[in-house]
């Protein structure tokens, strides 16, 4: 079986407040899917959840890695094992390059540091897949960056830690249409090259027409309500999340 | 060997009242006019009467601290002679050195110079070597800028310094390597009281690394009284870091460093403060030709109970003339530390432009780091400014970081690194530039629960 990421009941609750209300998702590595929903429906939350961030308490449910519980885990274990997260604000790093950045949290999951020639191999290689040029990597990290910068950054570093599964955490907003198409085939040849299995938070359906995830969630209220493929991008995109609102609503 | 201070002198009668607090000084803007001119014993002579006169110092700082070394015992100190030892200090990177001399305690233990620069007129070797041999040249500088009685610890080493540390770069002469002038502390007890007078002559261009470093950790009270004084000749350039670091030992430092850059003059210079009991060091950098420029950086970390007390000045004389004055600082532990940074242009010093930063960065709650700008401007067509930041550990940015596999240790190192990276860099040495940052993840690491504990508290 492929290696798993799944979400078992999870509620989360931040100092003032319940925002995950019983969220259940598994995406398997290869797997490429999307959440959709309204602002404030708790979807970063989720994002930050899996990754560990302290500032989200789990009242409820687990977040299992590969069959592991990994609900208590400290975030760079997390990442460790092969898990990713693309910030929708990625944070400047004064000081630090993107090259000796990637090298640190490289070597930060290999016990022996990696070798200079094969890290300037896999660099070139990243590059030239996100489109930026050389002198991207000799910048500090987000520091002065456009927001498209950002992204790619993030994709870049993506694609150099080379996660097993990764959360996309709208990294699509803020982005003109040259840059989301990069930045969406970046995602798609990592899907394509390393078997990248995904989580595609968004609530447009722009990223999605160069990425067709199989597999389209939309959380309203801190729950997932609604599941299936991708034709449900379509729907959203023609009624909205108003109709399903109510859809859910009626059910209830 | 000039005369040895009594081991056991008797202490001066106070001059107030009992019960009275000790009087305490506020930074004199300037290290003032320099004593030197006079033959060496009569220096000495003069030192001697104001350090039998003087008390030990007290700073009154920013807020409701204050810098003191009353606590001293001084009768408990003495200087320590060494015999010659080939055998370097560890923090010396000899294979790339013009030139290295090594004071252990009170002797000068080591001087090595590259053959070649010496049959081009470099001179390199003791201080006591240099007020016999080059006599002109020690008559000429010695103590050009420098007083010798503000107070007690600065008349003690102008009266009692021994071996001391003596270089001269002749006109027109280009030095890549660095010459390299460590003073090394290797036992309780020691009172080093040390000297260095360094000259670039007209249009030389030189490297000069100077470390104050313990041999191991001092596990009771030494002090380090020193006087550093550089002399940028017309059309001289300099680029001069001072790193001090005595480890976590109970090493007190109490030093006044002054550079001057004369006409077209430059001098980059970097003071790296890493570690030490108790520490006061003044700074001077003055611009005394027309045209002379200079970068002084700096940065400073103190951690645990370390005190720590910098006065930096940025002196124009004469314009034009060029100054950019950027330090850095981050404090953790139980740590004090300050930074006070003047900016003085004199009467007739026009066309001067120079600006003066300070960022600090608190990794403690019980750490306290200040920094006092202040700005004295007695001509009218110049430009002089001051700003900075005080910055804390950002959490969003060790969670991003920690979401890429670091740990927050690492993540931490990287931020406080990243902090101090746009000084180091500009230090054009990587065997330094390695040295500090190897020094700055150790402290980190001592610090590593305090760091923590900050975290969880905010």
């Amino acid at each position: 079986m492929a290696t798993s990421l799944e979400i078992r009941n999870l509620h989360v609750r931040t100092e003032d407040r319940e925002i995950l209300r019983g969220v259940d998702l598994i995406v398997r590595r290869g797997e490429l899917h999307a959440l959709m929903g309204p602002n404030g429906s708790g979807k970063s939350t989720l994002a930050n959840t899996i990754m560990g961030h302290p500032g989200y308490e789990v009242t409820d449910g687990e977040i299992l890695f590969d069959g592991e519980n990994i609900t208590e885990l400290a975030p760079h274990e997390r990442a460790k094992l092969g898990l990713f997260l693309a910030f929708q604000y990625p944070v400047a790093i004064p000081g630090v390059s993107v090259a000796n950045f990637l090298r640190l949290a490289i070597n930060a999951q290999r016990e022996e540091p990696i070798k200079v020639k094969e890290f300037g191999q896999q660099l070139r290689h990243a590059v030239q897949l996100l489109d930026v040029d050389e002198g991207f990597t000799s910048r500090h990290l987000n520091d002065g960056f456009s927001g498209g910068e950002k992204k790619r950054a993030e994709v870049l570093q993506m694609a150099m830690l080379k996660p097993q599964i990764a959360v996309l955490d709208e990294t699509d907003s803020g982005l003109d249409i040259d840059a989301l198409r990069t930045v969406a085939e970046g995602v798609k040849k990592l899907h394509d090259e390393q078997k990248l299995g995904a989580l595609i938070i968004t609530h447009y359906q722009r990223i999605l027409d160069y990425i067709r995830p199989e597999f389209v969630h939309i959380m309203l209220d801190g729950r997932i309500v609604m599941e299936g493929g991708n034709e449900l991008v379509d729907r959203l995109e023609a009624e909205g999340y108003d109709r399903i609102r109510e859809e859910v609503a009626s059910r209830a | 060997m000039p005369d040895a201070p009594p081991a056991n002198a008797p202490a001066p009668a106070p001059a107030r009242k009992p019960g009275s607090p000790p009087p305490a000084t506020l930074n004199a803007a300037l290290a003032g006019r320099g004593a030197g001119g006079a033959p060496l014993a009569e220096l000495r002579a003069r030192a001697r009467d104001a350090y039998d006169a003087l008390e030990l110092p007290r700073w009154r700082r920013s807020g409701f601290w204050q810098t003191s070394f009353q606590e001293l015992d001084l009768a408990a100190l003495a200087p320590i002679e060494r015999a010659p030892d080939p055998a370097l200090p560890s923090i010396l990177d000899s294979a790339d050195s013009a030139g290295v001399l090594v004071q252990r305690d009170a002797s000068v233990v080591h001087v090595a110079l590259d053959r070649e620069l010496a049959e081009q007129g470099v001179i390199l070797c003791s201080l006591e070597q240099a007020a016999d041999e080059h006599a002109e040249l020690f008559e000429r500088y010695y103590l050009r800028r420098l007083p010798l009685d503000r107070h007690k610890l600065e008349a003690a080493s102008a009266a009692f310094w021994s071996g001391g540390a003596f270089l001269y770069v002749p006109p027109g002469l280009r030095v890549e390597k660095p010459f390299q002038i460590v003073y090394e502390i290797a036992e309780s007890g020691s009172a080093q009281y040390a000297h260095t007078l360094a000259i670039g002559d007209h249009g030389s261009d030189l490297r000069l690394r100077h470390y104050g470093v313990a041999a191991a950790e001092i596990a009771s009270d030494a002090l380090h009284a020193g006087q550093f004084e550089l002399y940028l000749e017309d059309g001289a350039r300099c680029r001069l870091a001072q790193l001090t670091d005595w480890g976590e030992g109970a090493v007190s430092d109490c030093s006044t460093s002054v550079v001057e850059v004369g006409r077209d003059a430059y001098c980059h210079w970097l003071p790296a403060l890493l570690g030490g009991h108790l520490i006061r060091h003044h700074y001077e950098l003055a611009v005394a030709g027309a045209g002379g420029d200079m970068a002084f950086r700096g940065l400073l970390f103190s951690e645990g109970e370390e005190h720590l007390d910098v006065f930096a000045v940025d002196l124009h004389e004469t314009g034009p003339s060029g100054g950019d004055v950027h330090w850095r600082g981050a404090a953790t532990g139980s740590s004090r530390a300050s930074f006070e940074g003047l900016i003085q242009i004199n009467p007739g010093a026009q066309q001067t432009h120079t600006y003066l930063q300070f960022h600090s960065m608190m990794l403690s709650d019980a750490a306290k780091l200040d920094a006092i700008p202040s700005v004295l401007v007695s001509a009218d067509d110049v430009s002089a400014s001051h700003g900075g930041t005080v910055g804390e550990l950002d959490e969003t940015l060790i969670f991003y970081m920690q979401t890429r596999g670091l740990s927050r240790p690492q993540a931490v190192r990287v931020i406080v690194e990243g902090f101090f990276e746009p000084l180091i860099v500009q230090l054009d040495d990587a065997a330094l530039e390695h040295q500090i940052r190897e020094r700055i993840g150790a402290k980190l690491a001592a610090a590593q629960d305090d760091i923590e504990r900050y975290a969880l508290a905010r």
